[in-house]
């Protein structure tokens, strides 16, 4: 059943540079299968296997969850599908990242106002400043200590 | 009321629902502002708005739908803004 062309799951994950576990896990996630299985029942890739598994990796750089990759690569296989089909994808994960990105700046500017409102002293946690606006925000008391 | 579409350009499916989707709006409140944004041109303003997926369509500057409703669909919640 082994083949020179097959690589096996340690060969494979050492040339995409991840972990055995990772591939087994992608596999999980039906997102990569092994061609074939040795006769000991050891999984076997082809060497197209690594450009998917580069393509999973990429994709999970831009953002993509383990879901949408399945879909992108349905669409990468679909002879239906076009690259219009998959600048929409691309673009709704844009405007997800943006709404994260202007989620995430306005946290961080809440931060900064509380940090810049502790003078960060020996004070008791009761008098910290940023504690009590936590509080505050929750619309709850300061319970005493 | 202001009725905002998001459309990334080239579906034609989505250009013919959208002219019915007009229409509906226009039947349903004359002069209504209908404005149909390219989410390409217009990313900052479709973030500021909370659009996540496309097309999709805000209604003063609310996101009320995340794809294309149906006429009828678009009609109700006219009528139902109309009404409050």
């Amino acid at each position: 059943m082994r083949s020179s062309a097959h690589l096996t799951i340690g060969k494979i994950a050492a040339l995409a540079q991840v972990s055995a576990d990772t591939l087994r896990y992608y596999e999980r996630e039906r997102l990569i299968a092994p061609t074939a299985k040795s006769a000991g029942g050891y999984r076997l890739y082809e060497r197209d296997a690594l450009r998917r598994i580069q393509f999973i990796k990429q994709a999970q750089q831009c953002g993509f969850n383990l879901a949408e990759i399945r879909s992108l690569l349905a669409l990468r296989g679909s002879n239906a599908a076009c690259c219009r089909d998959v600048r929409r994808v691309a673009l709704e994960k844009k405007l997800q990242l943006e709404a994260k990105i202007k989620a995430m700046k306005v946290m961080s500017n809440v931060l900064s106002q509380l940090v810049e409102e502790c003078s960060g002293d020996n004070r008791p946690l009761d008098d910290c400043p940023i504690l009590a606006a936590l509080e505050r925000a929750n619309g709850g008391k300061r319970k005493s200590r | 009321m202001k009725i905002e579409l998001f459309y990334i350009p080239g579906c034609e499916k989505c250009a013919t629902a959208r002219a019915g989707l007009k229409a509906t709006a226009e039947n349903v409140i004359p002069g209504v502002t209908w404005r149909e944004l390219n989410a390409l041109d217009e990313l900052d303003y479709a973030v500021e708005l909370g659009v996540l997926t496309l097309p999709a369509i805000a209604i003063d500057g609310e996101v009320v739908f995340s794809s294309l409703p149906t006429s009828g669909q678009l009609r109700r919640e006219l009528a139902k803004r109309m009404r409050s």
